[in-house]
């Protein structure tokens, strides 16, 4: 991939309203249309030089659950038959939340217009 | 409606006082970024920051209003930053060049200025695109949310779409208001980018990826905001002019090719043109082009002219084959392939060219000089006898042979010709089965044309097995016989073949001419290609040959155990032949001899003794059976003694000369008669005749060849003479000397020669006549299996049946079947037109 030879580092850092901070695969927020967009290559965004993500609407709490999110899709992303995750109730509505927000629902991804 | 909507408001107002309250600071928000965005400072925003503000205007609901305001912000944009430039390159003299092609326009500044032009519009594009793509991003959850519900194009669609309708779509303002037609700045584009493309044919070089710039803008835009797969510019406004102006122009060069050029310049041409738009759409337009474009070349460039090209004089098709063109031919090939699956053009012309050739060859063979004996110079074609007459005379002797070379030379002529189109079929034409099975017809074609073909390509294998034969390797031997079987299956009258092959070989065989074991091989041959009946009679020719020799042992030493060998030495060496099997000529049917000749020639008492001693031998074994000598067929050996002439004291007729002499058999019954006959006297020719019983024609035949060759003249004629005559006389030729102890008289009956045209009559009518009883026997073998059939259906059968041995002629069919009828083998069936059934 273009953007890894650029960019020296396979990780990004996503940051939530309350200071918690994620470190994790690049290519496993991919999932992730708004993400995907923040750090497409070619653009220049803050975030994609910089590597940091900060989301101030959403809270720690919730962004763990994201990233597990994440790292369970990146990790059975060619598999069937997977385990399902587990998901507090607690959390539930701000998880549905920041998942429309991310552009995780199940709609397909949007097209990425041109390069 | 007033009064809801006012009922409506107490509620909603607060709550959309609060939203556009947060409205404003985030689109001002937006606003800053996209002006960012268009002048490339977008570095130092947060992607999150202005995708939250989006996010959040549009959950307020005011979704429609970012659209709007992002839209209005964009067309603003664009009409104040991004259309003054390209206005700028819209220069009077462009238009005027681009459109209007003024012919004082250097190529070099045209070119220049083409591409000032597209630059900017590329570069312009590039910017654009990239903004709207940021944009679009940003804005992604406005498309998510609020214009996939609306059903309006997306925000990136609207905004890209831009620089269609206010760029591309945009007339060409005050600089083409005098023109007539409102031209538009995409006719502009599309108008510089085709003349580039026209010079870069005429072999200028353009700035290609500039051009794939321009066509794949084109390809990411559509007619309308939309965005309909088929409906992208490219496709519907770029490439069917770009079709349109490539057929114009190779139009234009296959005129001039046509005109200024040939035949092999115009195929390296097409081929070079096809790969060039190839290559084209793959570097410079787009790969769906292609095809399209692929079609336009071979339509206007191959196709519209390919007659004309193929007709020309000294580059054309003709001149490809004669020459041997392979890459011309292989090129051609490869073209016509393209544009025409069955090839007509190609197949009707190698079609023609085979039959004009293989007629030149049979032209070739009456232009040449073989000048034939008057005989046959004076039946056969008017111009070949004004030609051949004169010479005739000088040359008799040698015209035979020199009749056997025409033959071997036409065969020779044929096969070249063969291996030629072989050649081409095989490198230029990628074993195209159709060329061939076209090329085989004609082949087959003119070579049944040629009346002779059969008896020609007889001699030719008689020839090679003669004489080419010996010293040969196994596959020179091969080859040889490889091609006269080639020419074999192109005859359609096989029956004349065999029946000529029949008569050659037999001579070969009762001279010992060629090998056996050659023989045999080449028989062998023509039966696995044409089948067990044709060769039946040459197996029985050969099984003939072998018993012969084993009953010419047994009776030698049937001889030697009588312990009788008064019979003053004469060794006989006897060849019992099958009458079905020989031809009649050898067998002494023939029908010149069947008028008076019936009778058996005189022979010398010693040979008569010989004779009965050897059929109460025959007959031992054998009884019932009958032998007809055949003195025309068999030669002597005879040893003769010249004595010393007296008076010579030196040179060798000083001396006494002993020597062998090969005569045929009538040339031994002849000479035996001088023996007995007083030194000084002489016989005439009636007298030889009356004391012998040859022939008339065998005598002359044998006196010629013993007493005007000079090689074997052991009898003395008067006058000297080179021809026999009936009036002639005959003595004892005391001076004869050679050098050579062994000599054969030459035999001029037995050369393998070209019939002459009384012959060949004789022949044919022979042949129709076993014509006749073949068609009689397959007729009733069919219906005997049939029982009924009808008229058509019998004469097919018939065709089908005798296809390969010869090709039955309708009206001999009908006349054999009311022949068949009248003998009451078939009768009519009644009631049916022309039906027939088989009576047993």
């Amino acid at each position: 991939m273009a953007a890894n030879r650029d960019e020296p580092s396979k990780y990004v850092t996503l940051i939530s309203n309350d200071g918690f901070e994620f470190v994790l695969l690049r290519e496993a927020t991919v999932v992730s249309p708004t993400i995907k967009a923040m750090l497409r290559d070619g653009r220049q965004w803050r975030e994609a030089t910089t590597g940091r993500c900060e989301f101030p609407d959403i809270s720690g709490a919730v962004l763990e659950k994201v990233v597990e999110y994440f790292q369970y899709w990146y990790k059975n992303r060619d598999k069937l038959d997977v385990p399902d995750m587990d998901i507090p109730v607690e959390i539930c509505l701000e998880l549905l939340v920041a998942a429309d927000y991310l552009g995780l629902d199940s709609k397909p991804p949007l097209p990425s217009h041109g390069a | 409606m007033a009064s809801r909507a006012n009922k409506m408001r107490p509620i909603r107002r607060p709550i959309m006082n609060r939203e556009a309250s947060e409205f404003e600071p985030c689109w001002i928000l937006l606003r800053d970024a996209l002006t960012d965005i268009h002048t490339k400072n977008a570095g130092r925003l947060s992607f999150e920051q202005l995708y939250r503000a989006s996010y959040k205007i549009v959950l307020r609901k005011k979704g429609e209003l970012l659209y709007d305001k992002v839209r209005t912000f964009e067309e603003e944009w664009f009409r104040d930053h991004i259309m003054p430039p390209i206005s700028e390159l819209i220069t009077n003299t462009l238009v005027s060049v681009a459109l209007f092609h003024p012919p004082a326009s250097s190529m070099h500044e045209r070119r220049q200025m083409s591409e000032k032009f597209l630059r900017g519009i590329r570069d312009s594009w590039e910017e654009h695109n990239m903004s709207m793509n940021m944009i679009a991003d940003i804005l992604m959850y406005l498309d998510r949310a609020y214009t996939a519900e609306s059903k309006k194009p997306s925000i990136f669609a609207t905004t890209i779409g831009l620089f269609r309708d206010h760029i591309l779509r945009n007339s060409l303002g005050a600089v083409a208001q005098d023109f007539d037609q409102p031209y538009i700045v995409f006719d502009l584009l599309t108008a510089v980018t085709l003349d580039l493309i026209n010079m870069e044919r005429d072999g200028d070089i353009i700035d290609r990826s500039l051009l794939l710039k321009i066509t794949s803008m084109l390809e990411d835009l559509y007619e309308t905001d939309e965005e309909i797969d088929n409906q992208k510019l490219y496709t519907t406004i770029f490439e069917p002019k770009y079709i349109d102006n490539s057929r114009v122009f190779y139009r234009m060069e296959c005129e001039r090719l046509l005109r200024e050029s040939n035949a092999s310049t115009w195929l390296r041409h097409a081929q070079r043109r096809l790969n060039e738009e190839q290559d084209r759409c793959d570097t410079t337009l787009s790969i769906s082009t292609a095809d399209k474009i692929a079609k336009v070349v071979e339509t206007e460039l191959v196709s519209a002219k390919l007659d004309e090209f193929l007709a020309l004089d000294g580059t054309g098709l003709k001149s490809m084959i004669d020459n041997d063109r392979i890459d011309d031919l292989t090129i051609l090939y490869s073209l016509i392939s393209r544009v025409d699956k069955t090839k007509h053009v190609l197949k009707n012309t190698l079609q023609t060219r085979v039959m004009e050739l293989g007629l030149e060859i049979e032209q070739a063979l009456k232009r040449t000089d073989f000048s034939a004996p008057v005989t046959v110079a004076g039946a056969a074609d008017g111009d070949e006898a004004m030609e051949g007459g004169d010479k005739s005379k000088v040359q008799t002797l040698s015209a035979a042979a020199q009749q056997t070379a025409a033959a071997i030379k036409w065969v020779d002529d044929v096969l070249q010709l063969k291996d030629k189109f072989d050649t081409l079929w095989s490198t230029c034409f990628n074993q195209d089965l159709v060329l061939q099975s076209a090329v085989t017809k004609s082949f087959s074609e003119f070579i049944n044309m040629f009346a002779r073909s059969s008896e020609y390509v007889s001699l030719f294998i008689d020839d090679n097995l003669k004489r080419g034969i010996k010293g040969k390797t196994e596959d020179e031997v091969d080859i040889v016989l490889d091609k006269a079987i080639v020419l074999l299956r192109y005859l359609t009258d096989r029956d004349m073949f065999e029946r000529y092959y029949q008569k050659h070989l037999a001579r070969r065989l009762l001279h010992g001419k060629s090998e056996i074991h050659i023989e045999k091989e080449m028989v062998y041959r023509m039966k696995s290609e044409m089948g067990n009946h044709f060769t039946i009679k040459f197996e029985g020719m050969f099984k003939d040959m072998e018993l012969s020799r084993d009953l010419t042992d047994n009776y030698r030493d049937h001889i030697r155990n009588l312990g009788d060998t008064d019979t003053r030495k004469v060794d006989l060496n006897i060849n019992v032949l099958t009458t079905n099997n020989w031809p009649p000529e050898v067998m002494g049917r023939g029908s010149s001899q069947e008028e008076g000749a019936k009778m058996e020639c005189i022979y010398p008492s010693a040979i008569k003794r010989l004779q009965e001693s050897f059929f109460k031998y025959y007959l031992k074994d054998r009884s019932g059976r009958v032998l007809t000598w055949v003195s025309s067929a068999g030669t002597a050996d005879i040893k003769c003694v010249f004595p010393k002439i007296p008076g010579k004291e030196t040179g060798p007729l000083s001396k006494e000369r002993r020597y062998e002499l090969n005569v045929s058999t009538y040339g031994m019954i002849v000479l035996m008669l001088f023996n007995d006959l007083p030194v000084g006297e002489s016989l005439g020719f009636e007298e030889l005749q009356a004391k012998t019983n040859i022939p008339a024609p065998d005598l002359i035949r044998t006196l010629a060849s013993l007493s005007v060759a000079p090689k074997a003249r052991v009898l003395l004629k008067d006058p000297l003479t080179k021809n026999v005559k009936t009036t002639d006389k005959f003595s004892y030729n005391a001076q004869f000397v050679s050098k050579a102890i062994k000599i054969k008289a030459p035999t001029i009956s037995n050369l393998s020669k070209v019939e002459g045209d009384d012959e060949r009559k004789e022949t044919e009518k022979k042949n129709d006549q076993t014509r006749a009883h073949v068609v009689d026997a397959a007729i009733v073998r069919i219906m005997k299996q049939r029982k009924q059939l009808t008229h058509t259906q019998l004469i097919t059968e018939v065709i089908t049946q005798l296809a390969n041995r010869f090709k039955p002629e309708i009206p001999l069919i009908k006349k054999r079947i009311e022949d068949l009828l009248g003998r009451e083998y078939l009768e009519r069936v009644e009631g049916e037109a022309s039906s027939y059934r088989y009576l047993a």
